[in-house]
């Protein structure tokens, strides 16, 4: 393969793989491997490395695709096993204890208690960190 | 906001009537109510604003915001009738969400 062609591929995995990754966070195997954006970002280096190994005459495309594609990686790695990363401290909930007890406002400003459900229906409780 | 999709999506009618999924997260109503009407999946989405709650519970991730405020752990809890932890999943990357699937069978095991 020419080191023309070896940059646009390092480039389209490389540019292609957070989009796909972003696309898909609703199937929970593609969601639930962060990891395969860091992947896909060390399969584009390596391939923008060989297209620097491969280049005669015009190299600053494939350095510039290497420079590029390694910056993702660090950085994608950096985030996925490092910033994303959430501190294991110990929490209240214990299976087969009873849940804490608690009363919030829901959306349209009634208050809401796990308690009111007690022996109505079960209940799933979602933490999540909020949109943004 | 994908994983409060997916379990909406993976429980039928039936089983929707039957179990009351509450969404706890720092967000003020306001936000809270835009999200709900763009999912329109029943949940109830409730503000936390001051994280009491994730306190309480222990699933406080510290200066894990973006800006380097207190958020919430993500987390899914199952408790069953009579208020009882059934099923936990804790992340521990923020990025990763229990699989619906897997909540799903957690509530038909109650």
């Amino acid at each position: 393969m020419t080191s023309t062609w070896l940059v646009i591929l390092s480039l389209a995995i490389a540019l292609g793989a957070p989009v796909a990754y972003a696309l898909l966070l609703r199937v929970p195997v593609v969601r639930n491997h962060p990891e395969g954006y860091v992947v896909a970002f060390a399969v584009a280096a390596a391939l923008a490395g060989f297209a620097v190994a491969r280049a005669r005459t015009r190299r600053w495309p494939a350095w510039t695709a290497l420079a590029l594609t390694s910056l993702l990686l660090i950085g994608g790695a950096w985030f996925n096993f490092v910033g994303a990363q959430v501190p294991r401290t110990p929490t209240a909930l214990r299976v087969g204890e009873r849940a804490p007890d608690f009363t919030l406002t829901d959306a349209a400003g009634r208050p809401a208690s796990l308690a009111d459900y007690r022996g109505q229906k079960p209940v799933v409780l979602i933490f999540y960190r909020g949109y943004w | 906001m994908a994983e409060l999709q997916g379990l909406g999506a993976a429980l039928s009618e039936a089983e929707r009537a039957g179990v009351e999924i509450l969404a706890v997260s720092p967000d003020p109503n306001e936000r809270s109510q835009k999200l709900a009407d763009g999912l329109r999946l029943g949940y109830r989405f409730l503000s936390d604003r001051d994280l009491a709650v994730a306190r309480r519970y222990g699933l406080v991730h510290p200066r894990g915001g973006p800006s380097g405020e207190d958020v919430p752990r993500p987390a899914t809890v199952v408790v069953d009738r009579d208020g009882v932890v059934r099923w936990v999943s804790i992340s521990s990357n923020f990025q990763v969400r229990p699989d619906p699937t897997e909540v799903l069978r957690a509530v038909r095991a109650l």
